[in-house]
């Protein structure tokens, strides 16, 4: 009894921290902001272009994040620099909660049946679980990667690799020197299906 | 000799077999030297809010400072604000690890203004003022921006003190911290490549450049990751701050406080921890013997960052020549501790004693944050009033004393 009430009590915790974060940031105001972002990112941030990243359902420190390196130029893109240039730190914090409280709509895309075991063999071997979470749906500004669209998810490891991505502290970009073509296929394949599970 | 030959082959087949087998792939640093016994540990380091958070929306009035003492916020809106540095006509440059710019805050009559003065730069971590100049050490190398006070909005173009400081683009802790000591030179940490490794000859140490001669000099070795020191005023005996290993439980090993009083010491990275505890691995073959001992156990995983001997005149007589500590907080302990300013009472045998200055920050010790903010560094300002940076929200308080 006693087990269940500390946890209880752990979860009520838990929810009042998640009440507050969601307090400090203004998702209605960031609903109102993201309004241009659809044309690109799909209606609430589930992109349906094969190119352009979803953002629904991100971790909202993931958004503001990759705002920030936008906005300060850190990282470069010629669609993206020039929206992200402009926005204050509220925006992009308001931006961050809106996006991370949609829910993901992803493609319902399957990889091929090959690369299921081969593409969660590769997670393990290129250790993208230890930051990206087992399921790799992301934590503080790590991004979720799962039911990501594919082709943004091999611009950015083909970048990594090329060392032309922006990389915060070199952990993608190392990792990714040891990624073969093939290797890549078959991740983006595994990750981008993982959506539809 | 036939058999000889047959080993010496042999052996020359074993090592070339083993190098054929594909290695694992190394995992990122902060996972590195994980035991398998940990392998499912959740444990994982916190990321600053890049963008900030508004103080309106922070429980500010839950931090604590002894009675007489008043904490209040300084400045907000510096992204990931970490290294602090004062100007000879008040600024206060702020430092970051991962937003490549500097920034400085001007004093406007009670109103502080945020102005972002270098930007592009690489892991700006180290800053220090001196003589109208501001050191900005990067990543890769340290550099002088003179007469920038006056020119905040139009900095000058930089002067290469030292380059070259990270040739093999180092993974783990590539991040420097920078002062001048008593003799007029700038010292700098150089971390170790990941959390449990055998570094290279640079590696794992304080060093120092003669900024007249561009001459580099090792001040200390075994060093894992120094991100604070500061001189003791009396002594001008140089005392640091260093973050102990990760994955080896909760109670262990210490962070540690460490006094150089002379020579070119080795505190033991990666060989002994904290002085008295042997490495699993590294430390088969040494002992802690070999090693210069800390002079003060902070704390394991608790994080020691910035710190400054107190040489104000406005805390009460009994600060002076106390150091003040910033313990940014432990993440790889299931029951977190630290995101505090401690107090270190040393006498001038290099006995020192900690007790708590200032908490409130830790708000649940088992939560995922545990904290709502992190101090990284202080600075004592020219009135004795004592400020320090909190990288997780992009905020600056200052701490004052009033009988």
């Amino acid at each position: 009894m006693r087990r269940v009430l500390r946890r209880a009590a752990a979860s009520a915790v838990a929810l009042f921290v998640f009440s507050s974060a969601a307090w400090a940031a203004d998702v209605e105001a960031g609903r109102n902001k993201a309004q241009v972002c659809a044309a690109c990112h799909g209606p609430e941030g589930n992109s349906a272009n094969p190119a352009m990243p979803s953002l629904a359902g991100q971790p909202a420190q993931a958004i503001a994040t990759q705002l920030f390196q936008f906005r300060e130029g850190n990282r470069k893109n010629p669609q993206m620099s020039p929206m992200a240039a402009n926005l204050s730190n509220a925006d992009m914090n308001d931006l961050a909660a809106y996006f991370s409280s949609v829910q993901p709509t992803p493609p319902k895309r399957r990889a091929a049946p090959q690369n299921a075991a081969a593409g969660q063999d590769l997670t393990k071997k290129f250790h993208c679980v230890q930051c990206h979470g087992p399921a790799l749906r992301g934590q503080q500004h790590i991004p979720s990667l799962a039911g990501q669209q594919a082709d943004y998810l091999r611009a950015q490891l083909e970048g990594f690799k090329a060392s032309s991505r922006a990389d915060m502290d070199g952990n993608m970009t190392s990792v990714a020197q040891e990624l073969t073509d093939k290797d890549i296929d078959v991740l983006v394949d595994y990750i981008a299906g993982l959506g539809a599970q | 000799m036939r058999p000889l030959i047959a080993v010496v082959v042999l052996s020359a087949f074993a090592t070339v077999q083993a190098q054929d087998k594909p290695a694992a792939e190394p995992p990122p640093p902060w996972q590195q030297g994980k035991p398998a016994a940990m392998s499912e540990s959740t444990l994982h380091p916190f990321f600053p809010h890049l963008a900030g958070r508004s103080v309106k929306e922070l429980p500010v009035e839950k931090l604590k400072v002894p009675a007489g003492f008043k904490v209040e916020v300084w400045a907000e809106g510096i992204p990931e604000a970490r290294s602090l540095a004062l100007g000879d006509k008040g600024t206060v440059f702020v430092s970051n690890r991962l937003s490549k710019n500097v920034y400085a805050v001007v004093d406007k009559g009670g109103q502080r203004e945020v102005k972002t003065v270098l930007k592009g730069l690489n892991a700006p971590n180290g800053i220090v003022f001196k003589n109208g100049s501001l050191y900005v050490a990067e990543r890769d190398r340290i550099t002088r921006y003179d007469g920038i006070e006056d020119r905040l909005d139009n900095p000058p173009e930089p002067k290469v003190v030292v380059d070259n400081l990270d040739p093999q683009k180092q993974p783990g802790h590539f991040w420097k911290y920078l002062a001048i000591g008593p003799d007029g030179k700038l010292y700098f940490n150089i971390g170790a490549p990941g959390n449990i490794v055998m570094p290279n000859y640079m590696q794992a140490s304080i060093m120092r450049v003669d900024p007249a001669t561009g001459v580099l000099e090792t001040v200390a070795l075994g060093v894992r990751n120094s991100v604070g020191f500061d001189w003791h005023p009396k002594t001008k005996e140089l005392w640091f701050t260093n973050h102990g290993r990760d994955w080896l439980g909760d109670e262990s090993p210490n962070d540690t406080l460490h006094r150089v009083s002379k020579g070119v010491p080795n505190f033991g990275y990666p060989f002994c921890h904290q002085g008295d505890t042997p490495d699993p691995e590294y430390g088969k073959s040494r002992s802690c013997k070999e090693f210069t001992p800390p002079a003060l156990k902070l704390g394991a995983h608790i994080a020691p960052l910035g710190m400054r001997f107190y040489n104000g005149k406005m805390f009460p007589a009994e600060y002076r020549n106390n150091i003040f500590v910033a313990m940014h907080g432990s993440w790889n302990r299931t029951t977190k501790q630290g995101y505090s300013l401690m107090r270190v009472k040393v006498d001038e045998k290099g006995h020192a004693k900690m007790e708590p200055f200032l908490t409130g920050f830790l708000t649940d010790e088992k939560a995922d944050p545990p904290m709502w903010g992190r101090p990284v560094d202080v600075l004592v300002m020219k009135d004795g009033s004592l400020l320090f940076s909190d990288d997780y929200n992009g905020i600056l308080y200052r701490i004052s004393y009033a009988k």
